[in-house]
């Protein structure tokens, strides 16, 4: 029963997200700074991520492509199919949600045990709408052009080492990149990346902003927060394979 | 004015406050004073709409504060100032930022007048030399004065605080005690504090209600307090023999049975 109840207070909460600012000016520049906090803060580990999981894929990918009948370009096909479908959105929003939602959950949970949520909602201000939906928001602006990057550099770390231990020169692997795209999956691995983006913001702000306690429960809800947005990242990868491929 | 009526509040089905009825005066400093758990906190969290009470009515200068719907409440609370126990501060940000928060959010003022306006009452609560300290780096009674600041910035009807002198010492809690003292009849709003420090009591309590275990146990002034009969209250104010003591000789003082240092130094070789 306690899964509905939760379910049901999350609702409640995106539900009060919604109201007419108090000020337009403030929740623009209080968007600004968490588009730079979860976009640009997260750049650096998103970037190393992604050129080691491309430069990863082409050493596994050529290793188990040992028929003389299959061509070496397949191996770049492979590579980038699978960076776009399924590492640039799935695995760049499972580190995000340790990165970012423990992050969110950890200030949220702060500012509910030291009372800081409250002195906002006395001085009038709807902390639903100020403190979560601009996070939310940052992240649906940041995370995409996050995996693009992602799909960018995990390409680019495929064919740098490609090149670079001699398993398939550039030459090839570029031809193979043109080979058979299709221009659904940047489409698919987008529409992932928005999911996953509301995931990975909105359940730690839950989590954080309805925590009572101390330091204890804070840590405690940064876990929590962080294990649920990963299992749910999981579960909605499989749905929208299931229901968009 | 505030005047509550047959407030009531419980979790989990356990009462936590039961049919409270009072009056907070304008220009005066109501205090809710009473022992840890006996439901000050929770009253004074129902009576700023953090919390909702079961039962009863909030009336805000002749205005149904419980009846109102969420818009109405944030335009109320507009109104509200509130010094919390912890000071409540947001970390992020510089004393000045903390004070300009709700001027930035709530005035169409310029930026000119928003900082004359921060100046003016950081000034009031005497901490001009702190506008680019961040509340880690100030002691205590300055996060106190900082939270009265951010309180007052908008020039609100009506003063909260909650234990204004948690974790100050004694003179630390004077300054505080005076300074909410001075603003309340300064711009003569209607003042509410919980506290359970003596000192407090004496100094400026204009209003006292004593709560014990979630009800209303007696009401009256601080002169009133020294005389009152109730066995509760007298146990609660005067805990220490130090205090015991204190009330006798202010007794005896009263009576003009003592009158002078003389009589005094008899009565205590006595």
């Amino acid at each position: 029963m306690k899964i509905f109840t939760r379910f049901g207070e999350f609702l409640l909460m995106i539900k009060g997200m919604f109201t007419k600012p108090e000020n337009w000016r403030m929740y623009w520049k209080e968007l600004m700074h968490q588009s730079v906090e979860l976009g640009i803060g997260s750049l650096g580990i998103v970037g190393i991520i992604s050129v080691f999981i491309g430069a990863v894929s082409t050493v596994q990918t050529a290793y188990q492509l040992v028929s003389p009948i299959i061509p070496r370009s397949v191996i770049a096909q492979i590579v980038r199919d699978t960076i776009i479908l399924e590492f640039a959105p799935t695995i760049t929003c499972i580190v995000l949600a340790g990165v970012v939602g423990s992050k969110i959950s950890s200030e949220l949970g702060n500012m509910r045990v030291t009372e800081q949520i409250d002195a906002l909602e006395i001085m009038g201000i709807n902390t639903k709408a100020y403190l979560i939906f601009p996070k939310i928001a940052a992240a649906l602006i940041t995370v995409p052009l996050l995996v693009i990057i992602s799909m960018t550099l995990g390409v680019w770390g495929g064919r740098f080492v490609g090149e670079l231990t001699g398993i398939l020169p550039h030459e090839i692997f570029d031809r193979g990149l043109n080979e058979n795209f299709m221009p659904y999956n940047v489409t698919f691995a987008l529409t992932k990346a928005y999911t996953f983006a509301f995931i990975i913001t909105a359940i730690p702000a839950y989590f954080g902003y309805n925590v009572k306690g101390g330091a204890l429960e804070i840590g405690r809800a940064s876990t929590t927060a962080v294990v649920t947005s990963c299992i749910i990242i999981l579960l909605a990868d499989y749905i929208l394979a299931a229901v968009l491929l | 004015m505030i005047s509550i009526t047959n407030i009531a509040k419980g979790f989990n089905e356990k009462p936590v406050i039961e049919g409270v009825s009072a009056e907070f005066q304008t220009g005066k400093c109501n205090l809710i004073i009473g022992a840890s758990g006996s439901g000050k906190t929770v009253l004074m969290k129902c009576l700023v709409g953090l919390m909702t009470p079961d039962f009863g009515q909030i009336m805000y200068d002749g205005e149904n504060f419980s009846d109102m719907n969420q818009q109405a409440k944030k335009i109320m609370r507009r109104k509200i100032g509130m010094l919390f126990q912890g000071s409540a501060l947001f970390d992020s940000m510089t004393v000045e930022q903390n004070i300009m928060f709700p001027l930035d959010m709530f005035s169409n003022d310029t930026r000119a007048e928003k900082q004359k306006r921060v100046d003016q009452v950081l000034d009031r609560v005497n901490l001009s030399e702190a506008h680019k300290k961040f509340p880690a780096e100030i002691s205590g009674g300055m996060k106190k004065r900082v939270g009265i600041a951010r309180a007052i910035v908008l020039n609100p009807q009506y003063l909260f605080c909650d234990e204004p002198n948690s974790g100050l010492d004694p003179q630390t809690s004077l300054v505080i005690d005076k300074l909410i003292r001075e603003i309340t009849t300064e711009y003569n709003i209607t003042t509410v504090i919980n506290t359970h420090d003596m000192n407090s009591v004496m100094e400026i309590g204009d209003r006292i209600l004593y709560m014990y275990q979630g009800k209303k146990e007696w009401e009256g002034n601080n002169k009133e307090i020294i005389f009152s009969k109730n066995e509760r209250l007298n146990n609660f104010i005067f805990a220490s023999e130090f205090l015991k003591d204190a009330k006798d000789m202010r007794m005896l003082e009263v009576s003009g049975k003592i009158d002078d240092k003389r009589d005094m130094d008899q009565l205590l070789k006595g």
